[in-house]
């Protein structure tokens, strides 16, 4: 199976291209074009990636698996982050996380994640990369049960 | 208690989009920055005193001199990648207000002679990364931004995927070419940062929010507020134990005890304070009777023996442990280490395990010399400067609440 970036996301490539003084610098956003695409990041996009970076596929691989949210398997469920870094602990991500565990793991995948930058809205945690703040066992049945 | 210059527009409606943000003195600034010279303008923000604002508070003036001494391209990166747990100001900038980054972007590249720049936000804030997006299109429909405007300037923005190292400059500039996000090595003198061999200045989002003020009104009125040496204001976060965890931007030097009490609503639900971590995760904590007297300046905190940081406090009442706060942070830093330096990949792994023993209360006397040993074997030995700051946050914990580890030996 070989990969292709559909027609739009090369309409983006394109005029990314002119942004950046070198193609070694397009992995990052071709890693999440190719993320968007298919919902996970293959063997093949990255070969795709490596030509249109000009870089070997090791490299491509190397950096694609340094970063937490790129995903290199696809994944079948849909995927619930708990942050579990401080301000989020004091406000009770345990229980959050002892909630979703307990009723939603057979349907989605819980993961763990350190601050999310909402720690204002602490516990909180991302439905399918969306942020729901000040989360309540309540809201995320609500919520989860609509999905 | 408030003061409001760069969360000015934030509780307007829509005022991220141009229409509404033009009605609301975005861009305005503009006017008087094309009477002056680039130079000039590096002159007035050195004589605003205006620091950097992404926790090391460094001089901005002086680093736009750095970048602007060099002849030829040269680019401007905002670093947007907020992942110090207890920091969460930059998004409120990026999504409540696009148009007033957009429009410090270009004062400053004018400043430095740059006609490129990055934004580089953290993956995790894509819905706010979105918003920005548009308002870039905006900009650059109405000819603010591009090759058609009286100073052109193209902004791209540059997802980032996880990954908390990449908020250091050099990490950022690595991740930023397409590589692995690993720190460089430091020079030994001042240069500025350096994207494929061109200079670049790195700064804060709110770093560059604060420019268009003290271009359109002077020096002066910046250096009005706050104190001599941290001049204006910063976006303060709180959260933790507080009644309204939110971003209230106030000037350097208020006291921060009256700041959580005024703004922060208290502690939550009447409890007694016990401590915070004042400026971010890798802030020193203040035990309470520290918090009583410290100001939010970076001078004061220093003598206190924590730092200012990015601003974001961390507010633990009276029935945390502090054992299991100490955990959670080294979890963090475990976790987060780009793995480049044996003493900061192997010292965070030793005492995120050893601290396992004081939750489990199986510790003895000598786990507890363990961590301050290990702790020590972090500091200045190190590419960046993540080990020191996770032995400093080890080394608060044990001077103010050693007594608390001292419960879980055996
Ligand atoms: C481990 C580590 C993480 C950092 N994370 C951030 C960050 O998320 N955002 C930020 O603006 N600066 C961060 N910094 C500071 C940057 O290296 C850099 O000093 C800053 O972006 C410069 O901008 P300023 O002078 O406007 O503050 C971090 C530094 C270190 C050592
Ligand atoms: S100190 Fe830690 S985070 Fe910094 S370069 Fe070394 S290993 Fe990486
Ligand atoms: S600690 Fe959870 S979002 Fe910051």
């Amino acid at each position: 199976m070989s990969f292709s970036f559909n027609e739009t996301n090369n309409l983006k490539i394109e005029l990314l291209s002119k942004r950046y003084p070198q193609k070694k610098a397009l992995i990052l956003p071709l890693l999440w074009l190719a993320q968007k695409q298919e919902g996970f990041i293959s063997e093949e996009a990255m070969v795709k990636i490596s030509e249109l970076s000009h870089m070997p596929y090791m490299h491509i691989y190397s950096v694609a698996s340094f970063y937490s949210m790129f995903r290199l398997v696809k994944n079948e469920k849909k995927v619930v982050e708990v942050c579990r870094t401080l301000s989020c602990e004091l406000n009770g991500s345990q229980v959050i996380k002892k909630h979703l565990l307990e009723n939603y793991s057979d349907k989605y995948e819980i993961l763990e994640v350190e601050c999310m930058g909402a720690c204002g809205g602490a516990p909180m945690c991302t439905l399918e990369g969306k942020y729901i703040e000040n989360v309540t066992p309540k809201m995320l049945d609500e919520v989860l049960n609509a999905n | 208690m408030q003061t409001k210059i760069v969360s000015k527009n934030f509780e307007i409606p829509h005022a991220n989009s141009l229409e509404v943000a033009l009605k609301n003195g975005r861009y305005t600034s503009l006017e008087k920055l094309f009477t002056y010279q680039p130079q000039e303008v590096i002159d007035i923000i050195k004589t605003s005193n205006l620091r950097g604002k992404g926790g090391g508070g460094a001089p901005a003036g002086a680093k736009w001199q750095l970048a602007s001494d060099f002849e030829g391209k040269k680019y401007l990166v905002v670093n947007a990648d907020e992942s110090e747990p207890g920091t969460f100001k930059d998004r409120q900038i990026i999504s409540k207000d696009p148009h007033l980054l957009i429009e410090g972007i270009i004062c400053t590249c004018y400043a430095i002679g740059a006609n490129s720049s990055y934004i580089y936000v953290r993956g995790e804030y894509e819905e706010f990364s979105d918003i920005l997006q548009i308002a870039i299109d905006e900009a650059y429909a109405k000819n603010i931004l591009g090759d058609e405007a009286k100073y052109p300037v193209e902004i791209t923005i540059h997802r980032g995927a996880g990954a908390y190292i990449c908020g250091e400059k050099s990490a950022l500039l690595e991740s930023l070419e397409g590589n692995r996000g690993h720190p460089r090595l430091k020079p030994k003198s001042p240069e500025p940062e350096f994207y494929f061999g061109e200079p670049t200045l790195v700064n804060n989002v709110e770093t560059i929010a604060s420019v268009p003020f003290i271009i359109e009104n002077g020096a002066e009125a910046y250096t009005a507020y706050g104190t001599d040496c941290s001049s204006g204001t910063l976006l303060f976060a709180i959260s933790g134990h507080v009644e309204k965890a939110g971003v209230y931007e106030a000037e350097f030097g208020v006291g921060m005890w009256d700041y959580i009490q005024k703004l922060g609503g208290g502690v939550k639900n009447g409890k007694k304070l016990k401590a915070v971590i004042p400026g971010g995760a890798s802030t020193p904590i203040l035990p309470a009777h520290l918090v009583m007297e410290a100001k939010l300046d970076y001078e004061n905190l220093k003598s206190l023996g924590s730092a200012l940081g990015t601003g974001g406090m961390i507010v633990l009442d009276e029935d945390v442990s502090m054992v299991k706060a100490l955990k959670n942070l080294l979890r963090f830093y475990h976790h987060e280490s780009c793995g480049q330096c044996t003493p900061c990949r192997e010292g965070t792994s030793w005492v995120d395990k050893t601290l396992d023993k004081f939750i489990n209360k199986t510790a003895t006397l000598q786990d507890l010399e363990v961590l301050k040993s290990v702790s020590k074997s972090m500091n200045g030995q190190t590419i960046c400067v993540f080990a020191p700051a996770a032995s400093g946050v080890i080394d608060g914990f044990l001077k103010h609440f050693e007594s608390e580890f001292l419960e879980c030996i055996v």
